[in-house]
């Protein structure tokens, strides 16, 4: 960590971040709060009208919904990632970074988490998908992929609250010793008494890495569960074992792009550059290259299964990706989830934050591509020829998903101006002990 | 005597309540709470089957109706009716459309001089009427009063000629619009009879159709169908052929061996060259100087000239006038509005004739017992008529359930005739073009809720009784209304004294039936027999003298070929027909079975014809005619010749409420008023178009995703070589059979499903299929399948829990190759998997396994996923995805045993469980298991040719295992590699 870094001076930089926003927040929260109400209201328009609002039909149930889930489930793969697997992995340049990752899965899995309930035909009794005391005996199908997902998601969701509060108690800590009002509360309640203590020290490091432990796994797990949606059924295209690990580098590759993508601009915004340095945005750089080749290689399999197998379906819905009616998504998903990462083989591209920016706008676009394609395609090119059909795009339907990104980045507006989005015990960690000395540039 | 239990029933139902009915009339209070005191005969949950006779198009089928607690809620054939013997079409099944119709007239109306209408009570209407006919009777105009009817029989037939004679007229038109005028024409030129023999299609051993699409919409399609299908099933060594010449392919075509497409309007020359080669080889069965006589009138034209006119080579009428000299005795048919061209005459007259020289006369085409459509009037006759209303011959005019306004052309101006007529009265349930042009509205009982009789064939009488109280308690019977108005200006007669004068009238007819058949039986007890089995069927055979030529001498003229424009074929649609079926909502929804399209017409261009043009399927055409033009989306499609164009006819409503509103565009308004100098007929084909592309493509609401099998074993085919060597195989036992995944008791590592008691299975035998479709509105019919309309079929969201697949031959990769599709149908319903996929996905079991065998759907249980739908390989699974309306009193026809769907649920065919239901309710009352044929599944009961068989797997004696057994060669399971165990087993179509 750069030496010009003292903790005083760490403390003060990163509580700023707090400070009473500008005009453009205000802005900003106003525009995304209008696309939550259009989600919102589409919402409500389907719930009352039917899902026949939205553009499924009948050989394609699942459609942007769906895709959207994923989408977001896989958003949400990389703030474990970074924050659990590196920490046990003791990689230094995730400190600076975790915190935001952390959020965007928390915010990804609270996005996603609707999806489920926002495709379900009949979402008011979407409990009975719940294990339940029930008087007729009635438990959920625990053979069904869907009541994985439940239980993936559910536990997903509360480890990695738990993990980002956790992470975050000795930073609201200072804020609480701040501040004053119904903030002092606030703090209070989230900083759980924390003293700074040796001996909470002790204890709160243990746990913390017990809790990293704990939630690894998840982030293969959950993803897996996600992806068993669909190998689980016999729908070519989608009955594949190669998809747990598939699904999971694809979610990690969209995962990094998304924090980059947040990254950047946020630190611009709040001049977090001694923080977040080139070196970090680099680190980052080269993990979305090897989750490239990884999402790349698993293109690759899928391909080459289909052919292999001799599998006529198989090979029937690959030649439909290829040229059929959605041929532009399936290509650009090449495009963007393997070729145009392929620029950070060079240093002056992973330096360079106009491409970045570009690459991870370019990975972003083509993950969602890459669920689309799978899930709508596969569809839309079953078994029985006639019952191919294409949906069609209505504008709840887009309501929804438009609606879910507003709800995203109003979550991370949010969360950027009452919490810390830089860890600042564990940046503290990284530099020199303060130690107390009578020289001018100390006091001054 | 060999009664099956459940006719027992219905009979039994039938004559109980058949008695009662007299007593119940519409005067009677209808309360809010039914049944305070309990009706004698209605028992709650208990279905009472009334028969009745279908009058959805001339054939006259008997019908059974279903009624729940006082309401129609099902349509099903009449077993021991001649005409159908227990089958019905979607038409048949959809009367019920018109019964419980929202569209429904229920108050007389008068037309204001602004023509917004008034609404009367009876009594002003009466009156109005009744002060009318006296004033015209007093000036002597009596004579001028006409009356124009569709094709009736017997007593309201009988009635409507009282009526007239009683005011001193004899203008009376028999009109329906696919009359048959050319078939009475040529019978008369041929055989000096005027009439419509019956075809025996079960004794032909080979069969011909000229333009004849008897599957579909000719003449008697449910018989046809049922007979067609009985003389194709293989033998054992062979099937019979089935060549099929005309412009179109039609559902009869393709279900041809051959279609063959001369150039529209040389039809009766291809006819004639086969004449020839059957004269020519000596083996006619007429006499050598007959023979001699008749070569001589056709002598002109050469084999080689034949060919080049008709595009139809030498060699392929050779060898269809040997397959018809081989078989023993064959049929050739012909006539219909796809070749009712200015020829068609002479197609039919040369048809006539090879049916003469082959010696099927007398026993394929047989005039012995002539069908009663023969008293039909023309289009001739149609056409004087407006004629002498335009002059003002006619003073007053009636007119019940027909409607020449639609069905004729543009230019007869029918309209406009009416308006010269002083006096109009509609009798009539719709609001129909006509309708709306007549002065005097009066609405009357459709034909379920009236009483009267029907007579396809001389002896064969259907009897038609109320089904149920008329839904609507402000129409009238017809016949009571005629009977009324009659005894008050005449004022004789003593029937309108009684409560239903027209039931009376009927009664006292059938006592001169029952007197004719020489009964013991003492009428009373006769008629409640004859009420509950729907008629008397003792059809006569008239022992006239045998049929012989009328004259040796024909002429036959060579047509001139416009070369630079489009031939116009139209031609019926099978759901539709004329066009009164347009306001029922389950014709509309119903796939045309060749293009798939639901809702709208269209125009069938050859592909070669549409690129030309620059044509795309869904490009709006603009058809011109020198009389008219209309405005249709183009269908491109190889089953039409190329240079000509087909459109079905029936839709391009302008009236005729919601659901026909609207819908496509009227091709009758192109064709000529004239009438053909010929035939008298209406031209319906031949006429030459112009066709504009317009500036806009519209999407098509067809059901079909792709019309091709992608080389995808999903219908399979077998030819009759490889089917004898296969049975051959299998008899010596020889057949090595390769392990099969997919059938019961293939290896696996899962316990299979245990079945105690029943497993419910299903085979269809594709050969028989003909694709008519009658399942699938059978299907919506008794499960409660709501209609979505238009633009959710465009949307792919149909519900049919049944659906005819259809593909097309694939398309030869050359596209310079000639292509002549075929196209193979295949019902598709929940195959109900013994390994279902849909089953372990569910979240919440609201889709699970019984102990029958039976996927069941909880609909009450189903959270909307729409996982089970994704992981159906058969894609029968349908989506709630809206609460769909059934609007009041569509609503009174909802099966009450079946649960209407809400938004949000899943739902599916369940092999009709409510019927296993009641079948097992049944069979355990009387103390035993359930024997085969007690459940019959709604499309099983519906479809013509008994394609579908339905019964228990585990009974080894039952039809369904029988079938299979029988057929083993021949059965397979769709996509049966996926090892999802369907309870259907298909039987292979036949291809000779």
């Amino acid at each position: 960590m750069s030496f010009q870094l003292s903790y005083k001076k760490t403390d003060l930089d990163l509580t700023q971040t707090l400070n009473k926003p500008k005009k453009w927040y205000y802005v900003a929260v106003f525009l995304l709060g209008l696309g939550v109400a259009w989600g919102a209201g589409s919402w409500l328009h389907q719930i009352l009208t039917g899902i026949g609002v939205a553009g499924k039909n009948n050989p394609v149930g699942w459609y942007l919904y769906i895709t959207t889930f994923v989408f977001w489930v896989g958003i949400a793969h990389s703030g474990t990632l970074i924050s659990a697997i590196l920490f046990l992995f003791r990689v230094k340049w995730r400190a600076s970074v975790y915190r935001s990752a952390e959020a965007v899965t928390v915010f990804g899995l609270a996005t996603a988490g609707l999806f489920p309930l926002l495709h379900m035909g009949r979402v008011w009794v979407f409990y009975w998908t719940l294990p339940y005391p029930q008087m007729g005996g009635l438990f959920p199908n625990f053979r069904s992929p869907l009541v994985w997902d439940v239980f993936a998601i559910t536990t997903y969701l509360t480890v990695s609250s738990i993990f980002f509060l956790t992470g975050m108690v000795p930073d609201v800590a200072i804020i609480r010793d701040k501040a004053r009002g119904w903030r002092k509360k606030l703090y209070g309640f989230l900083a759980q008494g924390w003293q700074g203590t040796d001996n909470q020290w002790r204890h709160y490091t243990a746990a913390y890495v017990f809790l990293a432990a704990l939630a690894t796994p998840l982030v293969i797990s959950v993803h897996s569960i996600v992806s068993w949606d669909f190998a689980m059924s016999i729908v070519p295209g989608w009955h594949s074992t190669i998809f747990a690990p598939y699904f999971v580098s694809g979610a990690i590759h969209s995962g990094l792009a998304m924090v980059m993508l947040i990254l950047i601009p946020m630190r611009s915004a709040f001049r977090l550059h001694p923080y977040i340095t080139d070196h970090h945005l680099e680190s980052l750089a080269k993990f979305l290259l090897f989750t490239a080749t990884m999402v790349g290689f698993a293109y690759f399999v899928e391909v080459f299964i289909a052919w292999y197998s001799h599998n006529p379906w198989e090979q029937a819905i690959f030649i439909y990706r290829a040229f059929g009616d959605y041929w532009p998504a399936f290509w650009s998903l090449f495009v963007c989830n393997l070729l145009v990462p392929q620029l950070f083989w060079w240093k002056r591209f992973r330096r360079s934050i106009p491409f970045l920016v570009f690459v991870s706008v370019a990975v972003t676009i083509g993950m969602f591509f890459e669920r689309f394609v799978i899930i709508t395609t596969s569809l839309a090119h079953e078994y029985i020829p006639f019952m191919w059909g294409l949906p069609d795009l209505t504008f709840t339907e887009l309501g929804i998903v438009v609606g879910s990104f507003s709800w995203f980045f109003f979550l991370f507006l949010i969360f950027a101006k009452t919490l810390p989005v830089v860890s600042m015990w564990e940046v503290k960690e990284q530099l020199d002990p303060p130690v107390v000395r009578k020289s001018k540039d100390r006091t001054s | 005597m060999n009664l099956p239990r459940r006719d027992f029933l219905k009979i039994i139902g039938g004559a109980t309540v058949a008695t009662a009915l007299p007593g119940c009339t519409p005067k009677k209070p209808q309360s809010l709470i039914p049944y305070v005191i309990p009706h004698e005969e209605i028992i709650p949950g208990k279905s009472v089957w009334y028969a009745s006779v279908c009058r959805e198009c001339p054939a006259g089928c008997g019908v059974h109706v279903r009624v729940r607690e006082g309401r129609a809620v099902k349509v099903e054939g009449n077993p021991l009716h001649p005409v159908n013997r227990g089958t019905l079409c979607a038409r048949g099944q959809a009367s019920l459309h018109g019964l419980y119709n929202p569209d429904r007239l229920q108050h007389p109306l008068r037309k204001r001089p602004d023509g917004s209408w008034e609404q009367l009570t009876w009594e002003q209407a009466e009156e109005l009427l009744v002060t009318e006919l006296q004033r015209i009777v007093k000036e002597r105009r009596g004579s001028r009063v006409a009356w124009m009817t569709p094709h009736l029989t017997g007593s309201l037939d009988a009635l409507v000629d009282e009526f007239l004679t009683s005011l001193g007229s004899r203008r009376r038109l028999r009109y329906e619009p696919f009359g048959f005028e050319t078939l009475k024409e040529a019978n008369k030129a041929t055989f000096g009879r005027s009439e419509i023999p019956m075809y025996d299609f079960a004794r032909a051993q080979a069969i011909v159709s000229f333009g004849a699409d008897f599957l579909e919409t000719w003449v008697s399609p449910v018989s046809h169908a049922r007979e067609f299908t009985e003389t194709r099933t293989f033998n054992g060594k062979s099937v019979n052929r089935f060549v099929y010449v005309g412009p179109r392919l039609s559902l009869t075509a393709t279900n041809a061996d051959e279609w063959i497409a001369p150039v529209p309007g040389t039809e009766h020359l291809v006819a004639l060259a086969v004449l020839d080669f059957i004269l020519a080889s000596g083996k006619a069965t007429t006499s050598r100087t007959e023979t001699r006589e008749l070569q001589q009138s056709i002598r002109g034209i050469s084999p080689a000239e034949v060919a080049e006119i008709t595009g139809v080579n030498a060699e392929r009428t050779r060898s269809l006038a040997n397959m018809l000299l081989e078989a023993k005795p064959s049929l050739v048919v012909a006539g219909g509005p796809v070749i009712g061209n200015e020829y068609e005459l002479q197609t039919l007259v040369a048809v006539n004739l090879i049916n003469y020289v082959l010696g099927n006369i007398g026993t394929t085409v047989r005039f012995d017992e002539p069908l009663a459509l023969s008293a039909l009037g023309s289009y001739a006759d149609l056409s004087r008529f407006a004629q002498s209303m335009e002059q003002g011959e006619i003073s007053a005019l009636f007119f019940t359930e027909t409607n020449p306004v639609f069905t004729t052309a543009h230019r007869l101006n029918f309209g406009h005739a009416m308006t010269k007529i002083p006096l109009t009265v509609a009798f009539s349930s719709f609001m129909d073009e006509t309708t709306a042009q007549a002065g005097l509205v009066l609405p009357i009982h459709t034909s379920l809720e009236s009483w009267g009789d029907f007579e396809p064939t001389d002896g064969t009488t259907g009897l038609m009784q109320p089904a149920m109280q008329p839904v609507f308690r402000t129409t009238r019977m017809l016949g009571d209304l005629l009977i009324r108005l009659k005894e008050k200006i005449t004022g004789r007669g003593t029937l309108s004294g009684s409560e239903q004068p027209f039931y009376e009238y009927v009664k006292a007819r059938w006592r001169s039936v029952h007197r004719r058949t020489g009964t013991r039986q003492d009428f009373d007890g006769w008629w409640t027999e004859r009420l509950a089995n729907g008629g008397e069927f003792n059809p006569r055979r008239t022992t006239r003298l045998p049929v012989r030529l009328a004259t040796r001498k024909y002429r036959f003229t060579s047509p001139q070929i416009n070369d630079s424009d489009f031939t116009l074929v139209t031609y019926p649609s099978i759901s539709l027909y004329d066009g009164r079926g347009a306001n029922r909502p389950w014709l509309q929804e119903l796939p045309d079975p060749m293009t798939q399209i639901t809702w709208e017409n269209w125009i069938e261009i050859h592909p070669s014809d549409a690129g030309k043009l620059g044509i795309k399927r869904g490009d709006i055409v603009k058809v011109v005619s020198d009389q008219d033009s209309i405005e249709l989306p183009a269908y491109v499609y190889a089953g039409v010749r190329p240079g000509t164009v087909a459109v079905p006819i029936g839709q391009g409503h302008t009236e005729y409420g919601r659901y026909a509103k609207g819908n496509g565009a009227n091709v009758i308004s192109l064709l000529d008023p004239l009438p053909l100098q010929s035939s008298g007929s209406q031209e319906w084909s031949g006429l030459s178009v112009r066709l504009v592309k317009e500036d806009k493509t519209v999407p098509l609401a067809d059901v079909a995703g792709s019309d091709y099998l992608h080389g995808r074993n999903i219908v399979q085919v077998v030819t009759v070589d490889e089917l004898l060597r296969q049975t051959n195989e299998l008899a010596e036992g020889k057949e090595k059979k390769e392990i099969t995944f997919g059938e019961p008791g293939s290896p696996t590592l899962y316990p299979e499903h245990e079945h105690p008691d029943y497993r419910w299975g299903m085979t269809i035998d594709l050969d028989k299929c003909t694709g008519c479709s009658a399942c699938v509105t059978a299907c919506y019919a008794e499960n409660n399948i709501p209609v979505v309309g238009k633009h959710q079929v465009e949307i792919g969201r149909e519900l049919s829990w049944l659906r005819i697949e259809r593909y097309f031959d694939d398309p030869p990769k050359d596209p310079s190759f000639p292509y002549f599709p075929n196209a193979e149908f295949l019902p598709m319903m929940c195959q109900q998997c013994d390994n279902a996929p849909c089953e372990p996905v569910c979240p919440v079991y609201a889709s699970y396994h019984t102990p029958e065998g039976l996927n069941a759907q909880v609909y009450n249980r189903c959270v909307g996923t729409r996982y089970c739908a994704n992981n159906c390989p058969y894609k029968v699974r349908r989506f709630n995805w809206f609460d769909y309306e059934f609007p009041e009193p569509l609503n009174w026809q909802l099966n009450p045993d079946v649960t209407v769907r809400s938004k949000g649920v899943m739902e599916k065919c369940t092999f009709c469980v409510q019927r296993i239901v009641e079948a097992k309710n049944s069979a355990r009352l009387e103390g035993r298991p359930v024997a085969d044929g007690d459940v019959t599944t709604a499309c099983q009961q519906a479809c013509p040719t008994q394609a579908i068989v339905f019964g228990d797997l585990k009974d080894p004696s039952s039809r369904v295992n029988a079938l299979r057994e029988k057929n083993k060669v021949r059965g397979y399971r769709v996509l049966e590699e996926l090892n999802t165990q369907p309870a259907v087993v298909y039987l292979k179509e036949i291809r000779s």
